[in-house]
């Protein structure tokens, strides 16, 4: 995963168990692997634009550095974006982490 | 690089191949079935979990066709292919759309009565069967919705069979026709990738392959062969072809049935461990309505579709099941193997027909489910409203637009279409390719359009009928 897309899946994690969230990173990780490489392309390209776009925000001090609330506001914003492809990669991030977190226990992760 | 020969080759191992390995195997035929995905004991995995999903699906279950709106699909990669994830569900092909294919298509010896048939073959080799007593709470709420409405129902049969404590186990491909195959003589080549076929004017001669072992080596395998059937599902058999480079009416007109979603919230638990097997008829074929996997996790990405906050129902899990309403598209799409890539690029254009289809759906299905005595719905709407009231519903139809809608399908079907109208066709009334001589295919991409029901059981009956045929004529 490109370090944005660590960042995204950090944010959208809701657990503080660390064990958890590690396997829930490496499931979203193994899933990004395993695309279609047109498909996985796209995505990359995505982060990378959209990790430059946040990281500038951030540059600008129009966005915390630290603050998951403002990310997480930020994909909400995408989410609901007229642009598919905008549209597409929260839905797929959120579904991924979504589907982990509920279905990997603490104590299957551990 | 290692070299193996064989009489027939069967390329993929799900609802076709698995068909076809064991009718050629039994018929005395040495068959060699060879399969991309690993070989999982059909009972290591909780069907529907996340390790069934990394093991079993393809792309981990993220794929997606591409167009305005993207629709989500899945399919398996493992010895049975996608019949080892599918729900089971089992419905024969109507015989209004066997009648239509039949002229539309030009294919030969493809009435009612033949495919019945073939059919009753196919359930006398599997177990079709129904849930003995009660049907799941999840189920029996379609039912009861469906009656107070006045609107038409089934409890589908489903390729399971039951023991005496009435416990189930589906009847995948694994443990079904791959064993009569291997006990017939067949060998079954897993963790093998067929890259192309190899090619000598209008013969195939065989195929070249990537073979991957447990420890992580790959190894070249050259397979030779009298005969090629190509059974690698609706997208990787044309891709295969393409790769090879046989392109006629090769991987365009693919069909699916998109699918739209809802997470319904009821005032009792309901059941997770299964998928239901009612469906809601009154409105076929242009829309069916059904019951999906509804464990905790998929309860959780269905709650977080409409974007809203959805903690307070997620702590509920155990009180929500999820719905579909699917249709019958009359929308197109394509597969194309493009120079470099190792997945093929899919495409699929829903019209706005399609998209009306859709909302009438979700409108029907959230009817249905408020009069089952659903006290919430969350549909799989961006910013769609979560409805709890009838008069509510009305406001779906304005939501469910391209941006907003999202899809997905698991029925993928008519990449390779069958008949005699070259025209329209890839591959003659019997699976074989335009073209060449011993070069056939045999599964979903067959079917010339999409069934509006669940396709396997078409799948494995038309596979039955055309290794009739190969037998007949070589
Ligand atoms: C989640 C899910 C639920 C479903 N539920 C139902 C249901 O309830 N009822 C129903 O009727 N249908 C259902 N379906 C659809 C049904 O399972 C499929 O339509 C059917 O299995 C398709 O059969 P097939 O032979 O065309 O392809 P598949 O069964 O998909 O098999 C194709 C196999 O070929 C292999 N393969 C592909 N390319 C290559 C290659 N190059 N080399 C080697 N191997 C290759 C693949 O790995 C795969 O294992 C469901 C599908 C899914 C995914």
């Amino acid at each position: 995963m490109l370090w944005f897309e660590r960042e995204v899946v950090g944010a959208l994690i809701e657990t503080p168990d660390q064990h958890l969230r590690s396997s829930i990173e490496a499931f979203v990780d193994g899933s990004l692997r395993d695309m279609p490489e047109h498909l996985r392309a796209g995505v990359l390209g995505e982060s990378v634009l959209l990790g430059a776009y946040v990281a500038a925000r951030r540059a600008a001090g129009r966005l915390d550095r630290d603050d998951r609330e403002a990310l997480l506001h930020q994909l909400e914003s995408w989410e609901a974006s007229p642009i598919g492809v905008l549209r597409s990669y929260v839905r797929m991030m959120k579904s991924l982490v979504v589907f982990a977190e509920n279905e990997l226990t603490v104590e299957g992760a551990a | 690089m290692a070299h193996l020969a064989t009489e027939v080759l069967v390329i993929g191992s799900g609802a076709g191949g698995a068909v076809t390995a064991a009718t050629l195997a039994e018929a005395g035929r040495t068959v060699t079935v060879v399969e991309e995905g690993p070989w999982i004991d059909a009972d290591a995995l909780e069907p529907f979990s996340l390790d069934e999903m990394v093991a079993k699906y393809r792309h981990h279950g993220l794929a997606a066709a591409l167009g305005n709106p993207a629709v989500a699909y899945a399919e398996g990669r493992c010895v049975g292919g996608s019949t080892e994830i599918n729900s089971g569900l089992y419905h024969r092909l109507p015989d209004d759309l066997v009648a239509e294919w039949q002229t539309r298509y030009g294919i030969d010896e493809f009435t009612p009565e033949a495919l019945a048939s073939y059919a009753d073959r196919v359930e006398g080799r599997l177990s079709v069967a129904k849930v003995p007593g009660a049907p799941p709470a999840s189920s029996a709420a379609l039912e009861r919705g469906a009656t107070k409405l006045g609107w038409r129902n089934v409890e589908f049969a489903r390729v399971f069979s039951y023991d005496d404590q009435q416990r189930g186990t589906k009847q995948t491909m694994s443990r079904t026709m791959l064993p009569r195959a291997i006990a017939a003589g067949a060998t079954i080549v897993p963790d093998c990738r067929v890259q192309r076929l190899t090619r000598q004017g209008d013969r195939v001669t065989g195929a070249r392959c990537r073979r991957t072992h447990p420890g992580g080596g790959v190894e070249r395998l050259t397979i030779s062969a009298d005969h090629v059937i190509v059974c690698g599902g609706a997208v990787h058999s044309p891709a295969l072809l393409q790769r090879s480079g046989i392109w006629r009416n090769i991987g365009n007109g693919l069909k699916m049935h998109p699918t739209i979603k809802i997470a319904a919230r009821f005032p009792h638990p309901v059941d997770h461990g299964d998928v239901p097997m009612h469906r809601v008829t009154e409105f076929s074929p242009f829309i069916a309505i059904g019951g999906s996997a509804s464990r905790k996790g998929h309860v959780a990405m269905a709650l977080a579709e409409t974007g809203a906050p959805y903690q307070d129902a997620l702590a509920e899990w155990e009180h929500i099941s999820t719905y579909y309403a699917a249709i019958r598209s009359e929308g197109s799409g394509r597969v194309v193997a493009a120079p470099g890539l190792r997945s093929p690029l899919v495409t699929y254009s829903l019209t706005d027909a399609d998209l009306s289809r859709l909302a009438r759906g979700l409108v029907n299905l959230g009817e249905l489910l408020l009069a089952a005595g659903a006290t919430e719905l969350h549909p799989s709407v961006v910013g769609g409203r979560v409805v709890h009231r009838i008069d509510e519903l009305g406001s779906w139809w304005d939501q469910v637009t391209r941006a907003r809608a999202n899809l997905m399908t698991v029925h993928l079907t008519s990449t390779v279409r069958m008949g005699e109208n070259r025209e329209r066709t890839g591959a003659d009334s019997f699976g074989r390719v335009w073209g060449y001589r011993n070069l056939r295919v045999n599964d979903g991409s067959l079917i010339p359009d999409a069934p509006g029901v669940n396709p396997q059981a078409a799948i494995m009956a038309i596979a039955t009928r055309n290794c009739d045929q190969f037998l007949a004529d070589s």
